[in-house]
């Protein structure tokens, strides 16, 4: 997904495809209950799902 | 509550794929990594009929205690394994915390908490370590010590961002084939896996190695920045076929490597010629490997503006002066490492090297053939016996006094590439399915089949034993 921009050249703004949470507490997350939290819990269990090697392998001989 | 996006605007998105992000950047990702932990735990919550001792916990504590502990790299991985894992994981406390262990230099600080023996410290993908013994931490600390005070005083926004990312570090096993080995997961911004360090300079590179893997993790939570679906290909800093996306997590880790040599350079702390070294092997690497992304199909809008950001920062330094007998060394690394990655992961198919063999024997033309990627051959990391002797050379060491060495790989490492092709022909004679005299060779051969194909010379010397390898490469060349 490209940012959900609007195409035509480089935007002046990107614009995630995940929502920011990080000022509700858990209490409330946990009682709410919308389609964007939906697709944002999507986005984040599927990475889960997909959980291949970790990124490694840095040889750090000098 | 109406969530909104998060927003980079593209002077901070280009400066995020250069390497260079600034403190708002780094706070977006920082938000955006609690966003992702507080979904996952409010998913274990859901699922659960009552109401866990961590739960309580996390929701009474007051707000920034709270967001301390969910934004824990340690909790992210908990949380991950919890959920993947289901009910009786979910209903463990969470992990406790390990030792704290902070560096000084410069008036900046660094805090980092070795988690030598939580319980989910094996989910970052390595082998962890037993629990430290005192010498052990005490070495941590010595090598924490000194990489700061290089970090600090020489690479003072790399530090900054470092100080900003870096929470815990979880010390593994290492790995005879390596000479230092370090990961980071996608589970947990700010936490990194890595053997015991040989030094301060290791550490401090390996660090900031680790910790640009950490911030792309955390810009592909919110940015797709490659499609998915493509096969995997050449890497320059992995032995193994790697896909896309991680071609592009080495390259952007490798940006910060170069950056780091390229001041080191020039800096007087004693690794000049090492540094030198390794600033033009991967400035090379980066920007090769970036031009192959954009060229590639494969990347995003998003993506192609991040990687067309980092080939920007690397692309002036391509053009920096370096002594001429290290850049000699350092393609002779680059071009070994792609050699014996051909000859490692890619093949000929059977039909395919019948015909070579059966053209030769009958004198006609070599047929056209295709390479094609030999079946699973895993993860691997880098190791080269010549590369070994390059560094040797590097630091001023006679590659020649070895005794280790093959008499070609000496040879070749000291640029004798007369002597050098007459012992690997004589390798050869003796052993012909052997990929690293193959390497050899084809680093000093002057056959263009042996240099841009030698997958396929050795596929056809090995299916007419009787031919020599010389006249097979000149047969192939033409």
């Amino acid at each position: 997904m490209d940012a959900g921009q609007d195409g035509g050249g480089t935007p002046e703004e990107w614009r995630s495809v995940m929502i920011d949470i990080s000022g509700a507490t858990l209490a409330e997350l946990v009682e709410e209950d919308t389609s964007a939290l939906a697709h944002a819990l999507r986005r984040v269990t599927d990475e889960l799902d997909r959980q291949g090697e970790p990124i490694a392998g840095f040889n750090s001989a000098i | 509550m109406r969530p909104q996006p998060f927003l980079l605007t593209d002077t901070a998105f280009a400066a995020l794929g250069a390497g260079r992000p600034d403190s708002d950047t780094l706070d977006t990702l920082r938000r955006a990594q609690l966003s992702r932990t507080l979904l996952l735990l409010r998913e274990i919550r859901r699922r659960l009929p009552h109401t866990p001792a961590w739960y309580s916990r996390l929701t009474t504590a007051a707000p920034d205690e709270a967001n301390r502990l969910i934004a824990d790299p340690m909790t992210a991985l908990w949380a991950a394994q919890a959920l993947r894992a289901g009910n009786e994981a979910t209903n463990h406390d969470l992990p406790q915390p390990g030792l704290p262990l902070t560096a000084t230099a410069q008036d900046q600080i660094l805090g980092v908490r070795v988690e030598d023996s939580s319980s989910v410290r094996h989910g970052l993908g390595l082998p962890p370590s037993a629990p430290l013994t005192t010498a052990e931490r005490d070495h941590w600390q010595r090598c924490l010590d000194g990489a700061w005070q290089i970090l600090a005083s020489r690479h003072r926004p790399a530090a900054e961002m470092l100080a900003a990312v870096l929470k815990v570090i979880v010390p593994v096993r290492p790995d005879p084939a390596a000479e230092g080995i370090s990961a980071t997961s996608s589970e947990a911004f700010g936490a990194v896996a890595m053997s015991s360090p040989a030094g301060p300079a290791a550490l401090a590179v390996g660090l900031l190695h680790e910790t640009q893997h950490s911030v792309l993790n955390a810009t592909n939570l919110l940015f797709d920045l490659v499609r998915p679906g493509g096969g995997p290909g050449y890497s320059p800093w992995r032995d193994d076929p790697r896909p896309a996306s991680g071609v592009l997590h080495g390259t952007y880790a490798y940006l910060a490597v170069t950056r780091f040599w390229r001041t080191e350079r020039t800096a007087g702390g004693g690794s000049g010629r090492a540094a030198e070294f390794e600033f033009a092997r991967w400035r090379v690497a980066v920007a090769e490997a970036a031009e192959l992304l954009i060229g590639g199909g494969e990347l995003t809008e998003a993506g192609a503006r991040f990687v067309a950001a980092l080939l920007d920062e690397v692309r002036p330094w391509l053009a920096e002066p370096v002594e001429p007998e290290i850049e000699r060394l350092a393609t002779l690394a680059r071009t070994d490492h792609r050699l014996r990655w051909r000859l490692r992961n890619l093949t000929v198919a059977p039909d395919d090297t019948a015909e070579l063999a059966a053209a030769w024997r009958a004198g006609r033309p070599a047929p056209a053939v295709t390479s094609v990627l030999a079946p699973g051959t895993g993860r691997a990391l880098e190791n080269s016996p010549r590369l070994r002797l390059v560094r040797s050379l590097v630091k001023g060491q006679d590659a020649g006094q070895d005794e280790f060495a093959a008499d070609g790989d000496a040879a070749c490492v000291r640029g004798d590439d007369g002597a050098a092709l007459r012992a690997y022909e004589m390798g050869l004679e003796k052993e012909r399915d052997h990929d690293l005299t193959w390497a050899g060779l084809a680093l000093v051969s002057p056959r263009p089949a042996l240099r841009s194909r030698p997958e396929v010379v050795k596929a056809a010397a090995m299916a007419a034993p009787e031919a020599p390898v010389d006249a097979l490469a000149d047969w192939l060349s033409g």
